[in-house]
């Protein structure tokens, strides 16, 4: 369980999330939502240890990200970034195998095809699919995704979404901020919105 | 071609160092005789062996100093002598030699350009990353700014100067293997061993830094301390080396490259293959330096100069898929 706990959030002197409270349950998918400059992703980027609350706590289990290393963090929770870009020519396969073992999520996501293709190469939604492929190969207890369906067709979106109903069945804690209309959100478990 | 590769660049290597030993302003009789004979040749053993050895060392330190620059900062374009390592190094080692507290060579020589090395290359990335994160942009710009300050100073203290070994300084400051012997082969050994085993070390952690520095926090990466390991390991490897024979341009930027371009981005290979490919350019260089003018000998960063740069603008002009820069 992610428990969110009276926090408070500022960048650059500006208070992105004030007093915010919420806990997000384990085993589940939890979405993110609300307009933009809402401050979803901020969110998301506390959550993954990424920055530090100016107030309150937020913690995974009894773990709190802001204070812990990044090689511990790292079995605890794995993050798919907003717009991942690559700059070195490593095959897809490589980028996942960063993270751990690579084959059943190469199935799992289609990504066969272009395994063996540079990343530098690829497509904004190939990219973003190689993303998320890494951070399932890191097979952690929690999965925190920025955004991971804008740039999907429609076939793929359905790949994501089932993969993340079946990883949350697996009793992993899904939590991904999304750009979607809330009753387009039949496959969350729980919709997070109006958090200022 | 990949699967081969590693051995080619060794036999490569092997060749280039033969040639350089046999030819040179003196003729050797019985060349290969004599270099089965360790010591016996005076002009072979004494003065060849030596420079040829340097030339493998400090190329090997500079092409790893090299691709610690372009891994740490994730940009194509960083090399010891455009983030100010070399400058650094030049600049501590000049001061140390003209107040007379160390010679050229010398281990004391080389503890003050990796010194100078790490406060130069601390400096740069300190100023490039003053109003936000670390930029690749400023990182370049202020990278050249502090090269040219420092050198400048460099120049300047060495023309104020009036002692005989000035016009020594000022050309080894142009990059010279010409005053190496044997004495000093132990300090570049040192600090490209130390360069070279850390770079090994942190490939990995490199290999994830390429995905940005968030996507490699993800993954368990200490940013923060990688990118010191890999500056440490830069300013070591290129202080020794600068300390020594001088500022060698390109070097640094050209063998990473290469290497990349043929074994791909994996930085555990490329921290061998571009201290190999660094060793055979230098060799090549060299060589190249002591014998097209002869008696005259070329300065050596002149000849690093014209074989990288034409690289680099190949490298821009060339879309691979090697190196995308954003």
């Amino acid at each position: 369980m992610i428990t969110i706990n009276e926090v408070t959030i500022e960048i650059a002197g500006r208070e992105i999330i004030y007093d915010y409270s919420e806990q997000i349950p384990a085993g589940s998918i939890t979405v993110i939502v609300g307009p933009n400059g809402s401050g979803k992703s901020t969110l998301l980027a506390a959550i993954a240890g990424d920055l530090v609350p100016s107030k309150g706590t937020i913690t995974i289990d009894d773990v709190h990200p802001a204070l812990t290393s990044a090689p511990h963090l790292a079995t605890i929770r794995a993050m798919v970034v907003q717009n991942q870009l690559y700059s070195l020519g490593f095959t897809v396969r490589e980028v996942i195998e960063m993270a751990g073992d690579a084959e059943s999520i190469i199935d799992a996501l289609e990504l066969k095809e272009i395994a063996e293709r540079h990343v530098t190469t690829l497509s904004g939604g190939e990219s973003q699919r190689v993303a998320i492929a890494q951070a399932v190969a890191q097979n952690t207890p929690v999965l925190l995704l920025d955004e991971p369906l804008a740039a999907q067709d429609i076939h793929s979106r359905k790949r994501i979404i089932e993969l993340l109903q079946k990883l949350a069945e697996g009793g992993i804690t899904v939590v991904v901020v999304a750009h979607e209309q809330e009753k387009d959100l039949t496959w969350a478990d729980k919709i997070i919105k109006d958090f200022k | 071609m990949k699967r081969y590769a590693p051995f080619l660049t060794v036999a490569l290597i092997v060749i280039a160092t033969i040639g350089a030993l046999a030819v040179g302003a003196t003729h050797i009789d019985n060349f290969w005789s004599e270099l089965f004979h360790p010591g016996r040749n005076e002009i072979l053993w004494n003065i060849r062996a030596p420079r040829v050895a340097a030339a493998l060392l400090v190329g090997a330190a500079l092409g790893v100093a090299g691709l610690m620059a372009q891994g740490a900062c994730n940009n194509a374009l960083a090399e010891p002598s455009i983030v100010g390592t070399s400058a650094g190094a030049s600049l501590a080692t000049v001061i140390a030699i003209l107040f007379g507290v160390v010679q050229v060579g010398s281990l004391g020589a080389i503890a003050c350009g990796v010194i100078g090395a790490l406060l130069a290359t601390t400096l740069t990335f300190k100023l490039a990353s003053l109003r936000s994160g670390l930029s690749s942009f400023a990182l370049i710009i202020v990278g050249i700014a502090v090269t040219a300050t420092l050198s400048a100073v460099v120049g300047i203290s060495t023309t104020m100067v009036t002692r005989a070994d000035a016009r020594s300084i000022s050309f080894w400051n142009f990059g010279s293997l010409s005053l190496v012997t044997s004495n000093n082969l132990l300090g570049i050994l040192i600090t490209a061993v130390i360069g070279i085993a850390v770079a090994y070390a942190i490939a990995p952690a490199l290999d994830r830094l390429s995905l940005g520095d968030a996507t490699a926090f993800h993954l368990g990466i200490d940013v923060a301390r990688t990118r010191r390991l890999a500056l440490v390991a830069l300013s070591i490897a290129a202080g020794g080396a600068v300390s020594t024979v001088g500022t060698i341009a390109f070097l640094g930027l050209a063998a990473p490259h290469i290497a990349r371009f043929i074994y791909g981005p994996p930085h555990r290979f490329l921290v061998i293959q571009s201290a190999l490919i660094g060793g055979l350019i230098l060799v090549l260089a060299d060589t190249a330096a002591r014998t097209v003018a002869q008696p005259n000998e070329l300065p050596i960063g002149l000849v690093t100069s014209l074989i990288g740069a034409p690289i680099l603008i190949a490298l821009v002009a060339m879309r691979n898929t090697t190196w995308r820069t954003q």
